[in-house]
């Protein structure tokens, strides 16, 4: 595929998967890139509609009026019956508590 | 006829006469399983086999155990004179990216292969609580990312009971082969931009996308949370209309479940459609196709889409609809370009908490300290399609890039949703009941053929995702077949809150082609299990 | 110092002390309780959940506006901040960015004279510039090389106040921090104990010229657990600061922690590296809507704030700032005090005194809440008209107020009951009198010797003898006469 632009280099691509806390292999960094790029060109022409001024964002497309919106919750204590099978699902526990590695040191000054 | 083949009416009524039992409901279906689905998905499946390329592989989990403790229990109600339920004695499947309590609930995915949740997603458990019969749970797109079900991690994927060298459709592809093949009456699917309704027209079924808010979403693993949309695959459409009564409405676990009164969806089922406005676009019959070097063309639909569609509008012009033309909606196009933003930006977000702290895979790798464990884990447990949406949205929703992407396209947005307000608004210009369009640019492609190519893959939903984005309701059902004798769907798009009146047009149209030739063709595995 | 001015402002995490959480059921307190007991799949984070408003935490933060005479906004909106870390189970916080629950407001704080006295007391306007609501996160700590997480204060509600840069000192930072302590629980809103993290409080701390009006680099103190600690922690940094520009370098962008030990403040991580928390519009949650008509609601009894009781005090009844501000400290207390005041009538000076002394010391020493009371404020009233009027003398007053507490009886009927109003008769004191010194002869000699202050023992003798009903002025009259 002809590049454009290359708009995710290689350093942007990197300091994405650097945020996105995953490690990668080197044959799926080649092909995330190329795809990344590629959906780019999609959403581009985005670019090129015109937007009135006082055109709002939608955070959802439905509206909800004051009909079709749900109560708030009341303020009740109601408690989950089965706490422990919850950590029961994670891979390591210790006493009651959910067990992990370490945080990487902090500096001192 | 096999029982498994009727419709879930059908089968309610045979039962409540007593003329069959729910556990005889259930053997049938389980038979039917045994007989075409073959192996279940799994993590580590191993080359597929020429056996494996010859079934439909809907299944992840099949819960036999606990849905004949269910049938039993419908048959012990009905033998006592009780009414169990909407769904007394209905076999049904979920697509495994809803939680059920104590079954393993995975997203398709590795990285919650081993997670067996505490809880029941809502809709499910409305469904169990009208006396559902639960089968168990059905392979995806891995957290519901594709058009194809091939990215899920479970192996072999759903492949189409009409060919199984085709896909089933995604995201919901298990949902809609396990209808098709008659493995299951109903099936719990999702539809982001959609993931029902294409695959209900790839395998021949009903396929509804409610309106957001009015199926609850709590326990749907998350990928868009405002274009996400539980919904039903069925056969016909009272069969989708029953389900969507035992699940639709207001949850106190669900915020932006919408305080909407539930209308009685069977009794809107039979009324007249003489008079009703249903309008046809110009922009649904055109498609977008992105060329191997990043251009995007424009093309009309193939032909033989368009025949259904158009066919469908002689039917309805019979039944005294009147037909409305040229009814603009441009924003149309738009509407993957958005999606590409708008789901990649809350799926990154929504998957921030597979991280292997809580639940699901952690690495089994020594970890020096806690970020090396979440990258190990997340890059262990996440296939390459999660990993795809989630470099995206963390790149359009960074800082520097938020405003010329993100919220560009959360304003677009508002535009695609004005042209459903214009085409249906009773004092505009147009004032329809409903658009006919077609569902998919094609009929169901052959596996392998597009995945990889993650730009085709998504304009297969250019004309489902609108309503997406707009919120508002659509339903596919089966309208013909393609020259290649794969089945096509039309689309009914219509209102906020009128599945009822979908749900109308589309039987109302089933009604009156029942006797059609095409009616009589039946997927190659069932014709399979008939011969053998 | 002389050359530079401290320029402060705070941050002040507020757990509300609603029954349940912010998004779910779950208690949303759990101090006491075992890890990862009081969790549900909601707070968790467990895949497939959503969040569900509290209705009474929105009522609290808005009562907490108002009490700040900030701004509610009638649409606000909840918005994701993204970032990962183990005790932040979705791998993001729900919050309000750019669209919070209240904006502006202030408070006036009063801050009082310097203990040396060079300085004088004055009043120092904080302003507010926005109050927003979030869910707390849970808690983690290190075990020998591992992290150990417990959940269970996930979702607690929070109420994020941010003040604009108008502290000067660290001593006002502390006067702001105890007068927001003494509002929370004033409205009831809020524990706001400090040490069981119900406040929390991260200062912003910068230096410039004094008199100059840029903002210069701040450095951030975060998570100071009391009040004396952020007073040496804003101090330690102030003065660090103008070591630093003093000697002709920069002062950067860190965040620091004051560890409390050591007195010594430290570096956490720096600033540039901050996150890009990649904000935007939580979309399992619709926007908040806070109509006129809910607010009046629950903003119906809107109490007197406690700085305003404590200057109407002041000025209603002339006390003295010192009493109006002890008797304003808690809202049952003062509460107790206007209701005696109404019953009593007199000079609310005395009816001071009784209070911050004896009443207080009762209430103190026994754990009383002043509304619960068996002594009853109209029972007060009594009680210090009594001995105003001569019925009872101070010491019976005194002893009255336990004996009323105890019994639940009315002082009236209880010196009937008892006997205890004053002796006045002169015949039966000198009685008393004359035995006290009968009895105690080496005292008497003693006195007689020149040590006159034995005078106080022998009054305390016959106030002994007739169970404290004596006159005291007179005993020692007599007294006087008689060791002559």
């Amino acid at each position: 595929m002809a590049d454009k632009s290359d708009e995710i280099t290689k350093e942007v691509f990197d300091h994405l998967v650097d945020l996105a806390e995953f490690e990668l292999g080197g044959d799926e960094k080649n092909y995330l890139r190329k795809e990344l790029n590629s959906q780019l060109t999609a959403i581009r022409q985005l670019a090129a509609v015109h937007l009135d001024e006082d055109l709002p964002p939608a955070s959802h497309g439905v509206p909800y009026d004051d009909e079709r919106k749900p109560e708030l919750r009341e303020d009740r204590w109601e408690p989950f019956p089965e706490s422990r099978k919850i950590i029961e699902q994670s891979p390591e526990t210790e006493k009651g508590y959910i067990s992990v590695s370490d945080i990487p040191h902090t500096e001192l000054k | 006829m096999n029982l498994c083949d009727l419709s879930a009416f059908e089968v309610r009524e045979l039962l409540k006469k007593r003329g069959a039992s729910a556990v005889e409901v259930l053997d049938s279906c389980l038979a039917r399983i045994r007989r075409v689905d073959g192996r279940p998905g799994q993590l580590e499946s191993g080359e597929l086999t020429a056996e494996d390329g010859q079934k439909v592989h809907a299944f992840i989990t099949l819960s036999e155990k606990t849905a004949r403790a269910q049938a039993e229990a419908v048959d012990t109600q009905l033998a006592a004179g009780m009414e169990p339920g909407l769904l007394a004695g209905i076999p049904f499947t979920v697509k495994d990216i809803f939680c059920m309590e104590g079954t393993p609930s995975t997203a398709g995915s590795r990285i919650l292969a081993n997670f067996i949740s505490p809880y029941t997603a809502t809709p499910a458990a409305r469904m169990l609580a009208q006396g559902g019969v639960s089968l168990g749970k059905v392979n995806l797109d891995e957290f519901t990312f594709g058009s194809s079900s091939e990215s899920s991690a479970f192996k072999p994927t759903p492949r189409n009971p009409w060919d199984t060298g085709r896909v089933p459709g995604g995201s919901s592809g298990g949902s809609a082969a396990s209808v098709a093949a008659g493995e299951a009456f109903l099936s719990l699917g999702t539809d982001t931009a959609g993931s029902v309704r294409q695959p209900a027209a790839f395998c021949g079924v009903v396929g509804l996308k409610p309106t957001y808010g009015r199926v609850s979403r709590y326990g749907l693993i998350a990928f868009g949370s405002s274009l996400d949309c539980p919904g039903p695959a069925a056969r016909t459409a009272r069969d989708a209309a029953m389900m969507l009564q035992a699940v639709a409405g207001p949850d106190p676990m669900d915020a932006t479940a919408a305080a909407v009164p539930v209308p009685d969806y069977l009794a809107e089922l039979e009324k007249d459609i003489r008079g009703m406005r249903i309008g046809l676009s110009p922009d649904y019959f055109r498609i977008t196709i992105p060329d191997p070097v990043g251009g995007y063309q424009e093309m009309p639909v193939p032909a033989e889409v368009e025949r259904v569609v158009m066919d469908a509008v002689e039917v309805y012009r019979s039944l005294g609809a009147e037909i409305i033309e040229y009814v603009p909606m441009p924003n149309t196009r738009h509407g993957i370009p958005v999606y590409f933003v708008i789901s990649r930006v809350e799926a990154a977000s929504n998957l921030h908490r597979y991280d292997g702290v809580k639940y699901g895979h952690r690495t089994d790798e020594l970890a020096r300290d806690l970020k090396e464990m979440y990258r190990k884990s997340r890059g262990e447990g996440f296939g390459v399609q999660p990993k795809l949406r989630i470099l995206m949205g963390m790149y359009v929703s960074a800082a520097q890039y938020s405003e010329q992407y993100y919220r560009r396209a959360l304003r677009v947005r508002t535009l695609i949703r004005r042209d459903f307000d214009a085409a249906f608004d009773p004092d505009g210009r147009y004032k329809l009941d409903a658009l006919l369009t077609p569902t998919t640019p094609s009929t169901a492609f052959p596996v392998e053929n597009v995945y990889g190519d993650s730009v085709l893959m998504q304009y297969s939903d250019q004309l489902t995702v609108p309503a997406n984005h707009a919120g508002t309701p659509g339903i596919s059902f089966p309208a013909g077949f393609g020259a290649d004798g794969l089945p096509l769907g039309a689309q009914l798009l219509g209102p906020d809150f009128s599945e009822h009146i979908l749900l109308r047009l589309a039987h109302a149209y089933e009604t009156a082609t029942a006797d059609a030739d095409w009616r009589q063709r039946r997927p190659a595995v069932i014709q399979e299990a008939a011969n053998g | 110092m002389a050359d530079f001015e401290a320029v402060i402002g705070l941050e002040t995490h507020i757990q509300l002390n609603t029954e349940s959480k912010i998004f779910c059921s779950c208690r949303a307190d759990s101090w006491e309780q075992p890890p990862n007991t009081n969790i549900c799949p909601v707070c968790t984070g467990l895949p497939g959940v959503l969040p569900v408003l509290n209705r009474r935490v929105v009522e609290k933060a808005v009562i907490l506006a108002e009490a700040m005479h900030a701004e509610v906004q009638p649409v606000s909106h909840f918005d994701r901040k993204n970032y990962f870390y183990p005790d932040l189970p979705k791998g993001y916080q729900i919050s309000q960015f750019d669209m919070p629950v209240a904006v502006g407001g202030f408070m006036d704080v009063p801050v009082p004279e310097s203990a040396d006295g060079k300085e004088k007391g004055y009043v120092r306007r904080v302003r507010i510039h926005k109050l927003h609501l979030e869910e707390d996160a849970g808690k983690t700590k290190n075990a020998g090389g591992v992290r150990l997480v417990d959940f269970n204060r996930c979702g607690v509600p929070l109420v994020e106040m941010v003040t604009e840069p108008d502290l000067r000192t660290a001593e006002e930072a502390a006067q702001y921090l105890i007068r927001l302590r003494q509002l929370l629980r004033w409205l009831g809103i809020s524990e706001a104990d400090m040490e069981k993290g119900n406040l929390r409080c991260d200062a912003n701390v910068s230096v410039r010229p004094a008199g100059s009006t840029i903002l210069n680099e701040k450095t951030e103190i975060k998570n100071v657990n009391s009040i004396d600690a952020l007073r040496d922690a804003v101090n330690t940094e102030i003065a660090r600061q103008v070591r630093e520009v003093e000697s002709g370098g920069e002062v950067q962008s860190w965040t620091l922690e004051w560890d409390v030990d050591a007195g010594v403040l430290k570096k956490m991580r720096s600033k540039e590296t901050e996150a890009d928390y990649r904000y935007f519009r939580e979309p399992d949650l619709l926007p908040l809507e806070i109509s006129e008509d809910w607010k009046e609601e629950f903003l119906a009894d809107f109490p007197e704030r406690p700085l305003e009781r404590r200057q109407r005090f002041m000025e209603e009844y002339g006390l003295p700032e010192y009493d109006a501000d002890i008797l304003t400290q808690e809202r049952g207390l003062s509460d107790y005090f206007e209701s005696t005041q109404g019953a009593y009538g007199g000079d609310p000076k005395k009816l001071s005194n009784w209070m911050m002394n004896d009443v207080l010391r009762l209430v103190n020493e026994r754990g009383l809440h002043p509304g619960e009371m068996e002594l009853m404020p109209g029972y007060l009233a009594e009680i210090i008209k009594l001995v105003d009027s001569g019925a009872i003398n101070a010491t019976t007053g005194k002893s009255l107020l336990e004996k009323v507490q105890e019994t639940g009886k009315a002082p009236g009927k209880l010196v009937e009951e008892q006997g205890l109003a004053k002796m006045t008769d002169e015949s039966a004191i000198r009685e008393v009198c004359r035995v006290v010194v009968e009895a105690n002869p080496e005292e008497t000699a003693a006195y007689r010797g020149g040590k006159e202050g034995l005078m106080g023992w022998f009054v305390g003798q016959v106030m002994r003898e007739t169970k404290g009903k004596a006159d005291a002025k007179l005993a020692r009259q007599v007294l006087e006469q008689l060791l002559k």
